[in-house]
């Protein structure tokens, strides 16, 4: 059946209301999950609150398992999905500078938007940085443009680079993830020892 | 602990490894099972007469679509009007499975007789398209019967005279209307228009 645009079950007029849609279900999980504030997401990197990788690894593991089931239940074809392309080095770099920014402002972009929402003055401050920081990239993008286009490898996925077939991944990040739940979950207890059990 | 997380863990973990026992796709969707393109292989219905293919391209019927398996250099040396070139030995690759399965269309495959033809047939229908056929005796027979049709004997019933006339007419069609006829049945080379399959595409774009 999916992906409905291209396989014209819907037409591609629907992305933008789709793209609505979707981009409010996903201001509200981040404001439900506790991600408009600063604290709980710079807590993962001083080790106090792991939420935010909690919330992101059950995003991944659900959705990769689930997206292999779909495809074997014929509900979505894996094969015309949009996969982003990789740029190995600029992404790597671009990772890392988002890191930063994510441990100096408390903030990544998307959640900075929903701080906002609810009215933190920080995310205010961090948003008006945010757009000095694209003006700036903008402006200078001639200097960047070798750099930025370097190193492309194309919509590939692991499976394509590694050859391992893709369940292993699954599994992989499965094992990994649930991991991460039950340690981070020991860690913060030690940490907050007069806090009640965290709830995840 | 919450005993509920323990569930949850042994949930995720569960049908993580399951994704291991999700068989690979197949490449064809819709492949015929062996026994039912045995069937399909005994019917003789897949054959269409040159007569029926010939009355089909002078009524420039929008359905035909025909498909020429010889190799390219026989091709281009002489085919049918409006025919696409899918050589037997390509007919796998993706460029010629879009000429196989358009909406509507009923392919007709032919070659020099029609035993390449049914080989395509064959491999085609095995793959599950349908509307396929085959030109009985192929292009020999197209020019034994359309181009160089035999004058009935005087005693033949009316509806061989039927069908020679109609085969003269068409002979004059097809070769403008040259008395002598000669291997070059004075088909020029018009474009052809090839009709494909519209592409499934990937989806483009993103976040």
């Amino acid at each position: 059946m999916g992906p409905l645009i291209p396989n014209e079950i819907i037409t591609g007029d629907w992305n933008f209301v789709i793209a609505i849609l979707i981009g409010i279900a996903f201001g509200f999980l981040l404001e439900a999950s506790g991600f408009s504030s600063s604290r709980n997401l710079a807590g993962v990197f001083y080790g106090y609150n792991f939420v935010v990788l909690r919330v992101f690894f059950t995003a991944v593991i659900v959705a990769m398992a689930g997206l292999l089931y779909f495809d074997y239940f014929g509900w979505l074809d894996l094969s015309k999905i949009f996969i982003l392309p990789t740029f190995l080095s600029p992404m790597i770099l671009g990772a890392v500078i988002m890191g930063i920014g994510f441990v100096m402002g408390g903030f990544c972009p998307g959640t900075s938007f929903t701080a906002i929402a609810i009215g933190k003055m920080d995310a205010v401050f961090f948003v008006i940085g945010l757009f000095i920081g694209i003006f700036i990239f903008g402006e200078s993008f001639p200097l960047f443009k070798d750099f930025f286009n370097s190193g492309s490898m194309g919509n590939v996925t692991l499976t394509d680079v590694t050859g391992i077939a893709a369940p292993w991944f699954a599994f992989g990040f499965t094992v990994v993830a649930l991991a991460a739940f039950w340690v981070t979950a020991e860690i913060e207890k030690k940490v907050r020892k007069n806090t009640k059990e965290y709830k995840f | 602990m919450n005993k509920n997380y323990l569930f949850l863990t042994i949930l995720m973990l569960l049908l993580a490894v399951g994704t291991f026992f999700i068989p690979k796709k197949q490449l064809v969707k819709h492949e015929r099972s062996p026994e039912k393109l045995l069937m399909d292989i005994t019917q003789p219905s897949r054959y269409v007469t040159t007569d029926q293919v010939a009355k089909m391209i002078i009524e420039q019927d929008p359905t035909l679509e025909l498909i020429d398996v010889r190799p390219a250099d026989e091709y281009n040396k002489f085919t049918l009007p409006d025919a696409v070139n899918v050589p037997l030995k390509d007919i796998l690759t993706p460029e010629s499975q879009d000429n196989l399965g358009i909406e509507d269309m009923n392919a007709v495959f032919f070659s020099n007789d029609d035993i390449m033809a049914d080989q395509a047939w064959v491999i085609s229908r095995r793959m599950g398209y349908k509307n396929i056929y085959v030109m009985k005796g192929g292009l020999n027979c197209w020019i034994e019967t359309i181009i160089n049709p035999v004058e009935p004997p005087e005693t033949a019933p009316e509806t061989a005279f039927e069908t020679y006339h109609f085969r003269k007419a068409a002979g004059i069609y097809f070769t403008g209307g040259n008395t002598v006829q000669t291997g070059d049945t004075g088909t020029k080379k018009a474009k052809v228009k090839v009709r494909r399959k519209k592409k499934e595409k990937a989806a483009s774009g993103g976040c």
